[in-house]
């Protein structure tokens, strides 16, 4: 490792990704999030530190954790119990776990080693393709996020950014700088139904877009529907606002919510998810007309709404 | 009418009202289930048959063939031509004597429709006289007036569709056609298609199963002129080209098959380059891809030649077919397979021309005699190897072990040579060949077969301008898979040793579970682009390919190299014992040069590198990669600008053959269910396609498994 890599906690780098920016990408997930979204779809990317994950399924109650274990976190007796709140998150059950119940979700890995890892699928990207980070929140990891950002395009790799906007606004330049793309959310733009189901401040994030848009960033927002939350015309009308002053935003990219975040929820033994109601195939194309005909560009299921 | 597919998408409708009706018509098996009212012809009628001479009794049977086969006019078809016996579809020449089947048929070839196109069959009497002038030998006269008789039988068979198409002006166009085609030279492009068809109708009537092979090209000049002469629009010459398709599905007849109803091996190839290495991709290519994506029509597996300089608009066009699942379309890669047939010692003036067997064995066209030999490595490495798990198998270390397992595959590569020779030649003493022994007649198709009627010699006694025997390395994933876990598990985490470990796989890993499960969650296995493991991948192809290599040259057949299982896996599964990267006796492992279903977790730009690491032009006739896409993946426009980047960079990388299926696990389960209602919906298999509800259980549930 060079003397001023950094490393960066990620979960996971994810080769052959499609739906995270234009072309084939990699997608590299951060770890750590100021946001605490109800409805997560990456709840193991929350938190900053490392976790250990367990899948209760997959485990065979052979006792090899329970050996290892310095604090007594793993137990066989009477029952099959994982202790959190005893666990120190030393890792030493999941490396001597056989069958892959328990795994840990976070590595420290080397802006370099990551870039060789993206540099792998160069063949597949073409003139499109490249980097994706992601997360959690890139920008939560501000400096190695920099870092990765400018080593890639020093190796002419194109990059993508997926944030949910809640940094700090003297970011929003040094980002310009090294991204082609940034995938912007707006999870909802009812101030207080924002505030109460992701903690986020709406003004400080429309700040951030301004901003990156006054600097000529290219946008693309990315906007989470869920019923009865935020499929409403309050939010369309809200989302047109927002888009036609935007200089540089392409279009507007609908990811319908799914549940598939609370399987890893319980994985990392949190009890507090909260199950929303998943849209519907009718409801998705619906919102997404309504929306286009409202007046923005629309992309939906991969492809933009004609 | 419904043309099923995987995708959500609607297919589009070019065709007319009536050719869409007669497409549907032909895969709901209205002509395939025709056919078996007249399975053969009987020759006990036929006086002194049994004295005949095996040539002369196939002289007798193709002549009857010809004389009686029902003579089919679907209504309304455009061009005419059937092969409505329904033995033929078994691969069999369909007759009988005192109630046996007298003669198999031949297959695994693309045979010379250029020659039939440009010169016609008269071209080809023509010179099978002019090599009766040469030839003197009592074998090679008798084999030269049976290649007359055949065309005699052929002309005979041709005068019974002019008769009957005489009978209603309806059929005047055809009428017109036949009058021409395919005895003497195509003139256009309509006339090119029924010289084709027929010819290809005629073959498959005596029993035999040709591919097609680079249809773009034979016919691309034909259209561009009438285009020109503005004597057909591209409209009309889709219809044709449909009309063409469809009776291709003549032969399917419903109901469950061990393999599919679909495996006639009729390949098509598109696209690639001409001999000076310009693109030849013209109007033909499009109109297949836009009737393969209409219609679903999976009965001729297309394959498209891929470079560096394909154009844009064919790489977008072939990705929006693809998209439709079905697993119609595969690619080759040209430059690679270019280079590998260069150096294996194809002479310039025909590596351009390559095409396929019928299948995705790479040969060319019209001039090969190609068969192929499958062995399953897997079996070499637990039977001999490690001996049966016996306890007998002792290595110090890794390399030990790999020796001696490269050694055992060397031997059995000599053992196939020697069998073969055996099989094919007369030896002396020391193994010498003296001279082919005689096989099974096959006239019908050694006529269309350069090097046969010159020489006077079959196309299965050597007669063709090449000849190939190619040894086809099966098991290959799951041998290196085997490999990579005992070197982690025994020799670097010495876990256990070596003996201990073979007792839990005598055992079949039974009491064993937490290590089995350890082996199987902790490695990094082929398809995942783990250097350490892959580099396994890479050795054994090397040294197959060197013991392949060392056996060739030593007679008028080839011995090139390559890699395969067409479904094998679930025929050797029986055979198989536990597996050292954790599977238990019984299970289905991978497919051709495949990952083994389920270890495959870092994505398809990951299979696809560790299947490029091997030197794969080394495997002259083919390796094989499936890659099964989910539908959800290849969504919308960004899918299908991911669809195009994997085909770019599978070019870029080196890949020498994929077969890419997109495919919805839920929508697979729910045919098996109600089959009922997904009677047209096509998957690939290898090489082939099947209508999937026409496949057996076993192989539905292979298919399903395969996929994530």
């Amino acid at each position: 490792m060079k003397t001023n890599d950094k490393n960066i906690m990620i979960t996971d780098i994810q080769r052959f990704c499609m739906h995270d920016g234009p072309g084939i990408r990699t997608t590299v997930f951060f770890k750590g999030c100021p946001l605490n979204c109800a409805w997560c779809h990456n709840p193991e990317t929350k938190n900053p530190n490392a976790e250990i994950m367990f899948l209760a399924g997959k485990c065979i109650s052979c006792g090899a954790c329970v050996s290892v274990c310095p604090v007594g976190a793993q137990s066989l007796l009477p029952n099959r119990v994982f202790d959190r709140k005893t666990c120190i998150g030393c890792g030493k059950c999941v490396s001597c776990c056989f069958t892959g119940a328990l795994t840990i979700s976070g590595k420290n890995v080397s802006a370099e080693n990551i870039i060789a890892s993206v540099k792998k699928d160069l063949e597949f990207y073409g003139e499109e393709g490249g980097l994706t980070v992601s997360g959690g929140e890139p920008t939560f990891q501000k400096e190695g996020l920099l870092y990765l950002l400018d080593a890639a395009k020093s190796e002419n790799i194109s990059t993508c950014i997926e944030t949910c906007g809640a940094f700090p606004a003297d970011l929003a330049e040094k980002l310009v700088n090294n991204v082609d793309y940034f995938l912007f959310d707006i999870k909802d733009t009812n101030k207080q139904r924002l505030k109460q189901y992701t903690g986020a401040a709406l003004q400080d994030i429309l700040l951030n877009l301004f901003n990156i848009d006054s600097m000529n960033g290219k946008i693309i927002l990315r906007c989470i529907i869920i019923p009865n939350i935020n499929m409403n015309q309050e939010h369309i009308n809200n989302l047109l606002n927002i888009f036609s002053k935007l200089n540089n935003a392409e279009y507007i990219e609908l990811l319908p919510y799914h549940p598939y975040g609370n399987s890893k929820s319980e994985q990392l033994g949190r009890k507090d998810t909260t199950v929303f109601q998943r849209p519907t195939e009718n409801e998705i194309l619906e919102f997404a007309k309504a929306l286009q005909k409202s007046g923005c560009i629309v992309k939906c299921h991969g492809s933009i709404i004609k | 009418m419904k043309f099923n597919t995987a995708s959500k998408i609607e297919r589009p409708i070019r065709l007319c009202q009536s050719t869409r009706q007669f497409a549907y018509d032909s895969l709901m098996h209205v002509y395939g289930l025709d056919t078996a009212k007249t399975e053969s012809v009987l020759m006990d009628d036929i006086v002194g048959f049994e004295q005949m001479s095996d040539l002369e009794k196939y002289d007798a049977i193709i002549r009857k063939i010809a004389q009686t086969a029902p003579i089919r006019i679907c209504d309304g078809e455009m061009i005419s031509g059937a092969a409505t016996l329904g033995m033929a579809i078994y691969h069999k020449v369909p007759a009988v004597y005192k109630g046996n089947c007298i003669f198999e048929s031949v297959s695994h070839l693309t045979v010379d429709f250029e020659t039939v196109l440009r010169r016609g069959i008269n071209g080809i009497r023509d010179d099978v006289y002019k090599s009766l002038s040469r030839h003197s030998e009592t074998r090679k006269v008798e084999f030269l007036h049976s290649c007359l008789a055949t065309i005699d039988s052929f002309s005979l068979w041709h005068k019974r569709y002019i008769l009957s198409l005489e009978k209603d002006s309806k059929y005047e166009k055809n009428l017109q056609n036949l009058l021409q085609v395919p005895f003497s030279p195509a003139r256009n492009f309509y006339e090119a298609v029924q010289s084709i068809w027929f010819t290809f109708a005629f073959l498959r009537l005596c029993g035999n199963w040709p591919g097609i092979g680079r249809i773009d090209w034979l016919l691309g000049d034909y259209l561009k002129k009438d285009l020109a002469d503005k004597t057909l629009t591209l409209d009309k010459a889709r219809e044709i080209l449909a009309h063409f398709f469809i009776k291709g599905c003549e032969w399917i007849k419903g109901g469950n098959y061990e393999s599919g109803d679909a495996q006639h091996y009729q390949n098509i190839v598109l696209s690639g380059t001409d001999q000076s290495g310009n693109d030849i991709t013209n109007e033909v290519t499009y109109l297949v891809l836009d009737i393969i994506e209409e219609l679903g029509i999976s009965d001729f597996p297309t394959t498209i030649r891929l470079s560096k300089n394909t154009p844009e608009k064919l790489l977008r066009r072939a990705s929006e077919v693809l998209r439709f699942g079905g697993g119609i379309l595969a690619f080759y890669n040209e430059d690679l397979i270019l280079k590998s047939l260069t150096e294996y010692g194809y002479p310039p003036q025909d590596v351009w021309k390559f095409a396929n067997d019928g299948c995705w064995e790479v040969q060319i066209p019209g001039k090969t005699f190609f068969r192929y030999i499958p062995f399953d490595c897997l079996q070499i490495l637990q039977q001999k190897t490690l001996d049966n798990y016996s306890g007998t198998a002792h290595f110090e270390n890794f390399e030990e072990l790999y020796n001696k397992f490269s050694q055992d595959l060397t031997e059995k590569v000599i053992n196939i040579y020697h069998n073969i020779s055996n099989e094919l030649f007369f030896t002396d003493d020391s193994k010498a060949i003296l001279q082919h022994k005689p096989m099974t007649p096959c006239t019908a198709v050694s006529i269309f077969e350069e090097g046969c009627i010159e020489k006077g010699v079959s196309y299965l006694e050597g007669g063709p301008v090449y000849n190939i025997i190619s040894p086809h390395i099966g098991g290959l994933p799951d041998t290196v898979n085997s490999l990579y876990a005992i070197k982690k598990f025994v020799f670097n985490e010495k876990k256990q040793t070596l003996s201990e470990f073979l007792k839990m796989l005598k055992n079949n890993w039974d009491g064993y579970e937490i290590y089995r499960r350890y082996i199987l969650n902790n490695y990094s296995y082929y398809g995942n682009d783990n250097d350490e493991c892959d580099n396994i991948a890479v050795r054994i192809l090397a040294d197959f390919a060197k013991a392949c290599r060392l056996l060739d040259g030593r007679c008028d057949y080839a011995f090139p190299a390559g890699v395969s299982t067409f479904g094998r896996q679930l025929e050797w599964m029986p055979s198989r014992l536990a597996s050292a990267h954790g599977h238990k006796k019984g299970e289905i492992l991978a497919p051709n040069y495949s990952p083994t279903p389920g270890s495959d977790c870092n994505g398809a730009t990951a299979i696809i590198r560790s299947y490029c690491k091997g030197d794969l032009s080394k495997m002259v006739t083919g390796a094989a990669l499936d890659v099964k896409l989910l539908l959800s993946s290849v969504e919308g426009d960004d899918g299908l600008n991911a669809i195009m980047g994997l085909l770019r960079g599978f070019v870029a990388l080196g890949v020498y053959f994929i077969q890419p299926d997109i495919q919805d696990k839920e929508i697979l389960k729910e045919a098996q269910l109600h089959p009922e209602n997904y009677q047209t919906l096509s998957v690939r298999v290898s090489g082939w396609n099947a209508r999937f509800v026409t496949l057996c259980k076993e192989w539905q549930d292979m298919i399903i498994n395969e996929n994530k």
